[in-house]
């Protein structure tokens, strides 16, 4: 049975949903794939993580595992740069009391790659990539069966990319992890993804990235908009 | 009657120390300016409590509760902007307020007088504040996340938008229960600025959340024995004893 699974899913914001929105949306996910979502900026993207978080409403069928656990890093977070708010802290709010060690906020900072002098600066005052693998780490602390990632390393060095995919890797062998995540870069959907939706506020595409990323598929995906680019000067 | 200082210091600290957890939460949530304005719909709540005799602070809370409604209601289901709203709806209620009371009743509803209290004022004052300070240390890890980012609350299962209507509610019961100290105009203050200025000094969350109750409490008592040492309203003078903490915190920041 597939963990996460849409039929004919629209979702945006506005009456009619048309706000931001995407349609016609319709893929499945089984455990252990990692899926790249790709698609010209302002096609939906987001919009799709937010609907299958719960956050907007959607039309159609979307289906997920019963009690699954859905971890989500955000491209950022809005935050009050002087928020006084610790980094352990804040990864207190993820953990229960009762929860394991093993999962600890020294320890899953140091899955992400942070010391733990981290755990007592403002998370007001980090770099966007540092704080950026703070929520990687919050998101982890979980034990998510289901991995969102908005972006995952937009803000992040490149030396940390490096990093960041392999501990998704890591991640993804030991619990049988499944990964969606928004990219940019076809290097990493070829990498990494076993599957690749295309979007344009449409579904352009669905399958294994070999069969479907295509010349003509990605000139439909990304040159519409390149064209209207050249119209706008 | 004159209560006697002690139960004076007692209700006043209480509110202070609910009002300063209220608002630091309020300050991670940016609503400062809504939640000092909020405070003024009180006002017509409190003339029809005068007008009809019932407890001021029921009509207080009753029109804060509507206030707060509408605030969540045009977050949450229209693209209005809300300051546009607040501007609009909350002086209106300013002055709906105003034509209802008389002169000497405005004065009070706007500035409160806290050594007025009566013993059921004094029991209101204990028990909301009570109530407030224990919603908050245990709603603690909800509000803290909902405020920052309603998106990582939703992925572990929150339900931002039920936490935010909880948390309006909150603070609208914790203005409720400063009117009688401070009133309709300044109780937004005396939840706003020791939360604004605990926001300055404090390294983590804990030493925000307890400095702000700290100081709400601090300033709470030297305004009353300053306003009762010199014959004054409590409401105001704690407020420019806030505002005096306020600025020294800023200065220490900068340091």
């Amino acid at each position: 049975m597939p963990i996460l699974e849409l039929n004919d899913l629209k979702a945006g914001y506005g009456k009619d949903k048309t706000f931001e929105g995407v349609s016609d949306v319709s893929f499945s996910l089984d455990r252990g794939d990692t899926l790249a979502v790709i698609g010209p900026n302002g096609s939906g993207k987001t919009t799709l993580f937010r609907a299958i978080l719960g956050s907007i409403p959607h039309e159609g069928e979307l289906k997920k595992e019963k009690n699954i656990k859905i971890g989500y890093v955000p491209q950022k977070i809005d935050l009050e740069r002087d928020i006084p708010m610790t980094a352990e802290e804040f990864l207190k709010l993820r953990i229960h009391p009762s929860e394991d060690d093993e999962h600890s906020p020294a320890k899953v900072l140091k899955m992400v790659g942070l010391g733990e002098e981290y755990l007592s600066k403002k998370i007001g005052e980090l770099s966007s990539g540092e704080l950026q693998r703070i929520l990687i780490a919050w998101a982890i602390i979980g034990h998510p069966d289901l991995l969102l990632f908005d972006e995952p390393t937009a803000s992040v060095d490149v030396a940390g990319q490096e990093t960041v995919y392999e501990l998704l890797h890591k991640l993804q062998d030991e619990y049988s992890l499944t990964l969606a995540l928004i990219s940019h870069d076809l290097s990493v959907v070829y990498k990494y993804a076993n599957k690749v939706l295309c979007l344009n506020k449409v579904q352009i595409c669905f399958g294994s990235p070999l069969d479907v990323l295509t010349p003509d598929e990605l000139q439909k995906l990304y040159g519409g908009e390149r064209k209207l680019y050249h119209h706008l000067h | 009657m004159e209560t006697s200082l002690l139960y004076t210091l007692i209700a006043g600290s209480a509110i202070a120390a609910a009002g300063g957890l209220v608002g630091s939460f309020a300050l991670l949530r940016r609503m400062a300016l809504v939640g000092d304005a909020l405070s003024h719909v009180a006002l017509p709540g409190i003339a029809l409590g005068l007008l009809l005799h019932f407890n001021p602070f029921i009509g207080a809370f009753a029109f804060l509760l509507l206030g707060v409604l509408i605030i969540w209601a045009v977050e949450h289901k229209t693209k209005l902007p809300v300051e546009a709203l607040v501007g609009v709806v909350f002086t209106l209620a300013l002055s709906v307020g105003a034509l209802l009371a008389t002169q000497e009743e405005i004065l009070e509803a706007l500035f409160g007088d806290i050594t007025k209290l009566s013993r059921l004022d004094f029991v209101l004052a204990i028990l909301s504040s009570a109530f407030i300070i224990s919603l908050v240390v245990i709603y603690y890890k909800k509000f803290s996340l909902t405020m920052m980012s309603p998106d990582l609350a939703l992925s572990i299962g929150y339900k931002p938008h039920l936490l935010e209507l909880l948390f309006l509610t909150i603070f609208a019961l914790a203005v409720a229960a400063g009117i009688k100290f401070t009133g309709a105009l300044l109780m937004g203050s005396l939840i706003i600025i020791p939360a604004a200025t605990a926001r300055n000094l404090a390294g983590s969350m804990k030493s925000y959340l307890w400095l702000s109750a700290f100081l709400g409490v601090l300033e709470a008592v030297f305004g009353m024995l300053a306003a009762k040492y010199y014959g004054l309203s409590p409401g105001p003078v704690f407020v420019i004893f806030a505002g005096i903490f306020f600025f020294v915190s800023v200065f220490l920041k900068e340091k």
